[in-house]
Formats: structure tokens, C-alpha cells, sequence
């Protein structure tokens, strides 16, 4: 997989992208983005609709061009130099297309390998491996229009990683799949992720983000808000840090409403939630719903959707 | 070479999962059938060569053209073209094998014109130069495809550009001799039909009819073959500079 290169996998510096719709103002996808992604890194690009995510993605794959800025992959130019580019790359874009729908998977994925060049021999060898990997080998002479869409996005996934490529953009690949499809696709990245191949996936799930990427951008009408671990966003927001408790009395929960920092007091079921937004208010909570006699107390922290929710706003999302 | 035969072997998998691509073919026995009605009707026996080898060129014209935007639709349809054009093979090669694929099996309208003749119309065509036939059927092909890389760049930029296309059709045609010999056209218009491939094609087609031998077979074929490259240079320049321009654009991925 890796090449002689050493530096990041991914550097986008100031980057810029519009577009110019017929008849309409320009649009501005990207407005000055710059991030870096490290080698054998998972690393997350969180944003709503119309953010910027596939936009970015598709700069990186070669497939648009930057309007200014520039972005290497594995220290080569996805403009200047895109044809050394491409065999390092892998692409997943999201939804259904990207399918010839009425061929096989297999004659799908052996286009696929001839156009990564590869030997007519290691070219089945490798279509019959990626199918058994992806459990689609029963499948695999099937039209695939016969497929659910979980089988798609593995097909796809196999697609992008016939020529073995050290980096993957991976662009909402568990949208529109059910649970058990999510998650099956969630543990192959994590597979892929273990081989030190560097992965930049775009979603908008939380807790895919939190549970696949080591690091994540936040980003929102093509601007980045933060690039942090999912531990370090969270903690971005510890001053919101909460309170849970069982058993409050009315009195207690009077008494924490008038306490200065305490920004609400509300019923969660058979709990209560006491939301600060002070710092070194939750001791003092703690302190005074131990001394009313409650003691189911627990604190928690902001998941990262609490965050982006509270970064980006809670403007038109899917989420 | 493993892209382009990657590429030829998909369009024969998609004319076989979808054989609608083949249309053309359907209709080249119909175009046989006028043209050698017309020629016996006007009593004109010496241009029943012209009649048989006419349906076979338009056929593969339309044919080759025909997949030529409906590869780059097709895959810009479905978005696959996006992912196309980030793999290591130049699109060009994409479209040159799966023209070639389709229109390698447009050949198979030779024998179908064939047996209208005999059958339809009781002409026995004798193929004099079986040699000069193949020939100039690869030639055709291959120049054929080259040509159409021009017509993929123009899909890939405008959407009319299928109405362009067929209403170019027939003037190519006549100007390249294949419905009437050029000698009927104004004296003008001649040099200009040596300019199309299809002129050279069609002229040695009709000799491997004749029982006379064909003569500088190897330069009209060589013409055949070099007009067609100057296409496809053509062409590959076009759907270089389209390709940069939708991706500057951003439209590679709109229909």
C-alpha cells in the first residue's frame, strides 16, 4: 500500500470552491478550507446538507477541480498532478449510483480492475477476494439490481479498494442503509482502518463518527469549525457539562433552579437533569443534592451530536 | 491495452444484458431493402453495389455514434463517469473500446444485406476480394470509432448534441458517396468527400464486389486508417479539454 512519502496523507490549504448555476448567484461551496489528515488516519468530516462535505471529497478524488487553495494527497497535487493521484486513491460516493445495474457484481468489479490496469489473472484473483470480504461471493453473479442496498455499499466499497489503495474517501457510505447494513458496514472500515490505510469519511452520524474516527472536522457552509478528537469536542463543551439524578425532590430541584450557573432544571423521565453553563458549578450541585440525601448522581458529557448541534446550530439538518 | 479490452468486454456484457443497443442493426435489412428496390426499380443494375454497401457504412455510422453519446450519458447518468475519470485510464480509452465493441458487431450488417440480396431480391453477391472486405471492414471500425470520440466530447458538453448528430447524418452520406457516387455530386463538393473516411471506406467495399481487381488497396486503406487516426487525435483532444471543463465546472456528475 504506502509509497516513499512520510508527511500527512491529506493537506487542504485554503481551499475555495463556487459554483456558477445558470441564472442564479454564484454559489460558494468551500470558503477557505484547510485541514490535514495524517497517514493511517481515520479521520471524520461532519457537517450537515450543503456544507461543503461531497464537495471537498470530490476535489480530493480528482473529480472537481479547486476554484483556488490546494490540496495534496500523499504529497501529490490533486490538480496539478491528478494522474499520479488516482492509483492512490479510492473513492465511495454516497447513494445509489455509481453501478452498472444490470450487469453482475462480478463483471462490475472486473471493469473496475482493468481500469486499474491490473494483470487479467490478478485481476479475477483479486474481483473473487474482494467479493468473499465483502460476503457477497454467493451474490456475485447476480445482476445487481437484485441487490439491497447494504450489498450495494459493499459492492462500492470493493469497487474503490480493487487496486488496494493506501487512502479512501469514503462520502456518507452508510447513508440510506438500515441498521444492521450501518453497522456491518461500519465494522469494514474499522477492518480497513486496522490495515493503517488512511480513511476521510464524510457522515452525517455522530456516533459513526465517534466510534470510527480518531479525528473529525466540523464543518458548515463550506467553513471548518473545529478539528479535534471526538473526546477533545466533547470536552470543547465541558462547561455544559450535566448533571443526572434520581430520586430529586421538589425542594431540591427548587432549590438547584435558583443556584447561579444552573442554566435548567428538567424532568427526564424518572430522572432529573440539571444543565450548567458555568465552570466549577457541578461540585457545588453535587455537593447539594448529596446533602438532600440523593444519591443516584451522575455526570455526563455532551456526545458529539450535543456539540456539532451546538457549533453549527440547529440550521436545516438531517441529523 | 487492459483498460481498452476491461472496456470492450463491458459493452459486450451490457449489449447482451440490454439489447437495445443494437437497434440499428434491426434496421440496416430495411435499408437494404429500399435501396435495392430503388436500384431495381430504376433499372440502374451497375450501382447494386452501392445499394448493398450503403445500408452496411450507415449502419455502422449510426451505430458507432449512437454509443458514442450514449456511453457518456449513460455513465454521467448513473454517475459512474465521475468515478471513471479518477481512475488511471483516460477516458478516451473508455470510449474508443466500447465504440469498438458495438460497432465490430455492426459488421455482422454485411451479412445481413447479403442474404436481403439474395433472398429479398434474387442478386447473388459475390464477395471477389474476401481480403479487401475484411480490411476495409477493420479499417472502417477502427476509423469509425475514432470519429465518434469527437461526438463523445460534444455529449459530454452540450445536450443537443444528439440533434447535431442526426442532422449531420445525411449529408455525410451523400458527401462521402455511399447512397450516390461522387461523381454525381457538383465538382466542388469532391475534394471535400476524400476528406471523410467513409468516401475511402465505401470505394473499397465496393471493389471487393467487383470481379475486377482492386487496385492501391494499401493506400486507400492507409487512408481509411489515418483519416479515422486524425479523429480519434481529434476527438481525444475534445474529450481532454470537455473533461477539464466539466470538472472546473462541477457539472462531470449532472445529466
Amino acid at each position: 500500500m504506502g509509497g516513499p512519502w512520510s508527511g500527512p496523507a491529506v493537506v487542504v490549504e485554503d481551499l475555495v470552491r463556487t459554483f456558477q448555476p445558470k441564472k442564479r448567484p454564484e454559489v460558494v461551496a468551500l470558503q477557505g478550507v484547510s485541514l490535514r489528515v495524517d497517514e493511517g488516519e481515520v479521520h471524520g468530516l461532519l457537517g450537515p446538507n450543503g456544507a461543503g462535505k461531497t464537495t471537498l471529497v470530490k476535489i480530493l478524488a480528482t473529480i472537481l477541480l479547486p476554484t483556488s487553495g490546494s490540496a495534496t494527497v500523499l504529497g501529490r497535487d490533486v490538480a496539478a498532478e491528478a494522474t499520479s493521484v488516482r492509483p492512490l486513491i479510492g473513492i465511495v460516493l454516497g447513494g445509489d449510483r455509481g453501478l452498472y445495474n444490470r450487469l453482475t457484481a462480478r463483471q462490475n468489479l472486473r471493469y473496475w480492475a482493468a481500469l486499474h490496469k491490473l494483470e487479467p489473472g490478478a485481476g479475477r484473483r483479486r474481483v473473487d477476494a474482494l467479493l468473499e470480504r465483502m460476503g457477497l461471493t454467493k451474490r456475485a453473479d447476480d445482476r445487481v439490481q437484485t441487490y439491497s442496498r447494504g450489498m450495494r455499499q459493499r459492492l462500492h466499497l470493493a469497487r474503490a479498494l480493487m487496486h488496494d489503495p493506501p487512502v479512501l474517501f469514503l462520502d456518507e457510505p452508510t447513508t440510506g442503509l438500515d441498521p444492521l447494513a450501518a453497522r456491518e458496514l461500519r465494522a469494514i472500515v474499522g477492518e480497513l482502518a486496522g490495515e493503517r490505510r488512511t480513511i476521510f469519511l464524510t457522515t452525517h452520524d455522530m456516533a459513526e463518527a465517534e466510534a470510527l474516527c480518531q479525528r473529525v472536522t466540523l464543518i458548515d457552509r463550506g467553513r471548518i469549525l473545529a478539528t479535534e478528537t471526538p473526546r477533545a469536542l466533547s470536552e470543547m463543551l465541558s462547561r455544559y457539562e450535566r448533571v443526572e439524578c434520581d430520586g430529586a425532590t421538589d425542594e431540591v430541584v427548587a432549590d438547584l433552579s435558583a443556584l447561579r450557573g444552573v442554566s435548567s432544571v428538567s424532568a427526564l423521565g424518572l430522572s432529573t437533569r440539571i444543565e450548567v453553563d458555568s465552570d466549577g458549578v457541578v461540585p457545588e450541585v453535587m455537593r447539594r443534592l448529596v446533602a438532600a440525601g440523593v444519591t443516584s448522581v451522575r455526570v455526563t458529557r455532551p456526545t458529539l451530536e450535543e456539540v456539532y448541534l451546538d457549533l453549527v446550530g440547529r440550521r436545516g439538518m438531517d441529523v | 491495452m487492459r483498460a481498452l479490452i476491461g472496456a470492450i468486454r463491458l459493452q459486450l456484457q451490457i449489449v447482451v444484458a440490454d439489447r437495445g443497443y443494437l437497434n440499428e442493426i434491426l434496421t440496416n435489412p430495411f435499408f437494404a431493402v429500399i435501396f435495392l428496390g430503388v436500384v431495381r426499380a430504376a433499372g440502374r443494375r451497375d450501382l447494386t453495389t452501392f445499394a448493398i454497401v450503403a445500408p452496411v457504412l450507415m449502419t455502422l455510422w449510426a451505430l458507432s455514434l449512437e454509443i458514442s453519446g450514449n456511453v457518456v450519458s449513460a455513465d454521467r447518468g448513473v454517475g459512474i463517469l465521475e468515478l471513471v475519470v479518477a481512475t488511471p485510464t483516460r477516458f478516451q480509452t473508455v470510449v474508443f473500446g466500447r465504440v469498438l465493441a458495438v460497432t465490430l458487431l455492426g459488421t455482422v450488417g454485411v451479412v445481413e444485406t447479403w442474404l436481403v440480396a439474395r433472398i429479398g431480391f434474387g442478386v447473388e453477391v459475390s464477395v471477389h476480394h474476401p481480403g479487401v472486405l475484411a480490411g476495409a471492414l477493420a479499417a472502417t471500425a477502427l476509423a469509425m470509432t475514432g470519429t465518434a470520440l469527437v461526438m463523445a466530447g460534444a455529449f459530454v458538453l452540450a445536450g443537443g448534441a444528439r440533434t447535431f448528430q442526426n442532422t449531420m447524418n445525411y449529408p455525410i452520406y451523400l458527401l462521402a458517396g455511399v447512397l450516390v457516387p461522387i461523381s454525381y455530386l457538383p465538382g466542388w463538393l469532391r475534394p471535400m468527400s476524400r476528406l471523410i473516411f467513409l468516401s475511402w471506406s465505401a470505394d473499397l467495399l465496393r471493389d471487393s464486389l467487383q470481379p475486377e481487381p482492386a487496385q492501391d488497396v494499401l493506400r486507400r486503406l492507409s487512408a481509411v486508417l489515418l483519416l479515422g487516426a486524425g479523429g480519434f487525435l481529434i476527438g481525444s483532444i475534445i474529450l481532454r479539454l470537455v473533461l477539464h471543463r466539466v470538472r472546473h465546472l462541477g457539472t462531470i456528475g449532472q445529466e
